[in-house]
């Protein structure tokens, strides 16, 4: 059974729409990138995917490990084993790093029927996860995300997918802001969780992230739409030309 | 009608106490009275037209059929203070540490209170004529942190207070263990109102953790005014905190006056956690070079519940330093009232004066009205204030859900840290526990601590 099947997506915001009929389908053990210029969509299909209220689906269907996706909550597509890597993680004054994965973890276990962990379990559990990363574990005590940099913040997020141990990773642009050693670190993090059983859509407008997680496939997103799918030499065929050629292309078929 | 209901009550509860004074009403504590009952008569009740009582009307809390204390409670059975459920919840938070001074009806107990006797450097006494009379330092300092004239119910407190407590931390004396003055009040047989008095006299270099908790008895009405005054030596540390958890139907209007001189330092730490209506005033003075304030406050409403927080910050000479964090959690259809003023005087240079206040309403019929009042009269000073009114970030709420935690929880999580960071700011650790688990489960969340 295939992770992800998107058949036929139209989505918008504010009665304005932005996915134009996307089709996509994810199998276990396989990595996606999905590339595009501004404003092709990307963010849009990544917020449409985890559930975000401000877009409204207006078409077609989205099957998660055989369910119907867009009629489960955020929280349960999280639980079934969806994770976002977010653009822009929030900021949550108040809320330790280490107390909101206990309570994420813990309520992931509880959906599939587990007991909680014990603290002791856990802490050892976030060191161990912690290091994919390169994170220091006094960043487990601090409030999520407060007063991170850039680079911090996105390192936060591939820890946390390492935590929750994810189906299918969606990571949303986790490239953007990263110098090149962040850069290296984040893609280890991610290619260390890679395997046979799990799939990673990785959204990104360069390619020079693909360098370090190499895709099975890559998708050129414009308009709304997958204009162009192909191996991961299309990212570098991308990288080289721009994407004028594909758009000039995608306007000629149309 | 009411109103003038009142006033009548005032009088006559304060001509009767008079006539039960035999012989001390020329003493100087009765003087003091007198001045207060003046004091009363001129302010009158206030009304909403007074900018300090603009969002909050008292009216409605004066027109039950009062019985002060000293009217007596004949006929009724004794106290049982392990039934009170909120007393023994904070008693149990500071278990074996806790130096308990029991007042009931604003008398002060010793029966029922912890022998404290043989802690080097507390002295714990009944306020009374006697000791007004005899003592220097009493004297000296009962009536000096709060001011009759400023404000119409330490005039009525003063005019009507007959008990009390004073503490004393000798010199250099650490007291620590807390000092917990639990004000209950007796309203099995009638409509009560109390006035207790408590003075705290932190010697030169003395240090102590005052605790204060208020608890009605009985399903009658209850109106208490106390009013606590610290004065803190040069040097000394005074913690003071202050506990409202009461029954719905228990109304409160509290005054706090401290005095702070050089190098010292008095923190106040006010939790709103339950009661039908609380008004509490809180003024610190820093009085000499290096002294400082800090007011934490955190309230958490629900229901009909009421909680107006005003407090005064007065740097009166240069080098000393304030810090205050208000925060406030309102819903169903409470209403949270915040004023704080600071006051930097001419001659106060180098001060350096903090306030933030912040409210979040997670209904959509709750109310906040928050005001910060900076009035800087001095050039060389830092000074800063920010206040924010609104609702839960729900960009974090969805954060938290694509997590995996669902939307109830994720807010009731984001409402808990937000009044925990106030709550952090509390050392003892048992206390703090209890009071974190108290706001847990008023909104319905797991006590989480960063």
């Amino acid at each position: 059974m295939s992770l992800l099947k998107i058949n036929g997506l139209k989505a918008g915001v504010e009665g304005k729409e932005i996915l134009k009929g996307i089709d996509l389908t994810v199998n276990p053990g396989e990595v996606h990138a999905i590339m595009g210029p501004n404003g092709s969509g990307k963010s849009t299909l990544a917020s449409v995917l985890a559930g975000r209220e401000d877009f409204e689906v207006s078409g077609g269907s989205v099957e998660f490990l055989g369910q119907d996706l867009l009629e489960m909550s955020p929280e349960d597509r999280s639980r079934a084993g969806l994770f976002l890597a977010f653009q822009y993680p929030i900021e949550i004054p108040g809320v330790s790093t280490a107390n909101f994965l206990k309570t994420a973890v813990n309520e992931h276990r509880k959906a599939r029927g587990e007991e909680p962990l014990e603290p002791a379990a856990f802490l050892a559990l976030m060191r161990e996860r912690m290091k994919l990363v390169e994170m220091d574990p006094s960043f487990l005590q601090r409030s999520l995300n407060e007063g991170f940099s850039g680079g911090e913040k996105k390192r936060n997020e591939i820890f946390q997918m390492a935590m929750l141990e994810p189906k299918l990773a969606v990571l949303d642009e986790t490239d953007s802001g990263l110098d090149i050693d962040a850069l290296r670190i984040v893609a280890n993090g991610v290619n260390a969780q890679r395997s046979a059983d799990n799939g990673i859509v990785v959204i990104t407008h360069y390619q020079r992230l693909l360098n370090y997680i190499v895709p099975d496939h890559v998708h050129v997103l414009w308009n709304g739409r997958i204009v162009r799918s192909g191996g991961k030499d299309l990212a570098l065929e991308l990288e080289a030309k721009g994407y004028d050629w594909i758009k000039a292309e995608a306007q000629v078929e149309a | 009608m009411s109103m003038e209901r009142f006033r009548e009550f005032v009088d006559a509860s304060f001509f009767d106490l008079e006539r039960r004074l035999n012989g001390a009403g020329s003493g100087p504590w009765h003087q003091l009275r007198r001045a207060g009952h003046q004091a009363f008569l001129t302010q009158g009740v206030p009304t909403t037209r007074h900018e300090e009582w603009k969002y909050t009307n008292v009216l409605p809390l004066l027109g039950l059929t009062y019985q002060t204390a000293s009217a007596g409670s004949s006929g009724v059975a004794p106290l049982n203070l392990a039934a009170i459920h909120s007393l023994d919840t904070y008693r149990s938070a500071m278990g074996s540490d806790e130096v308990f001074l029991c007042l009931i009806d604003g008398q002060y107990l010793p029966s029922l209170s912890t022998e404290h006797h043989q802690i080097q450097g507390l002295s714990v006494e009944p306020l009374t004529d006697q000791l007004v009379a005899n003592d220097n330092d009493v004297r000296t300092a009962l009536a000096s942190a709060a001011a009759s004239e400023g404000h119409p119910f330490v005039a009525l407190n003063t005019a009507l207070a007959s008990h009390g407590v004073v503490i004393r931390i000798a010199r250099g004396a650490t007291i620590e263990r807390p000092i917990h003055v639990a004000m209950i009040t007796d309203a099995r047989s009638s409509d009560r109102l109390q006035t207790p008095r408590v003075l705290v006299l932190a010697e030169e270099s003395a240090a102590a953790t005052i605790v204060e908790s208020y608890h009605t008895v009985g399903s009658n009405g209850s109106l208490i005014i106390p009013v606590t005054e610290i004065v803190a030596h040069r040097q000394a540390n005074v913690r003071r905190v202050t506990i409202h958890d009461d029954v719905d139907h228990a109304r409160l209007i509290g005054y706090t006056g401290a005095r702070v001189h050089g190098d010292a330092q008095v923190s106040s730490h006010v939790f709103c956690l339950g009661g039908g209506f609380v008004r509490n005033d809180l003024a610190i003075a820093l009085l000499e070079p290096n002294a400082q304030g800090f007011l934490d406050g955190v309230s958490v409403l629900a229901g009909e519940e009421y909680a107006d927080n005003h407090t005064v910050v007065d740097h009166t000479v240069p080098h000393c330093h304030s810090e205050e964090l208000y925060k406030g959690v309102y819903d169903g259809r409470s209403v949270g009232v915040f004023n704080g003023k600071i006051y930097v005087r001419p001659q106060a240079q180098k001060t350096t004066a903090y306030q933030s206040n912040h409210s979040l309403l997670i209904s959509e019929r709750a109310q906040v009205n928050a005001k910060p009042q900076l009035e800087i009269w001095a050039d060389d000073v830092k000074c800063s204030h920010g206040a924010t009114t609104g609702q839960l970030d729900e960009e974090a709420v969805f954060y938290l859900q694509a997590r995996g935690i669902g939307k109830a929880e994720a807010r009731a999580l984001m409402t808990y840290a937000f009044a925990a960071e106030v709550v952090e700011r509390l050392p003892h650790e048992g206390l703090r526990t209890a009071i974190e688990h108290r706001i847990a489960r008023k909104l319905h969340a797991e006590p989480f601590t960063v």
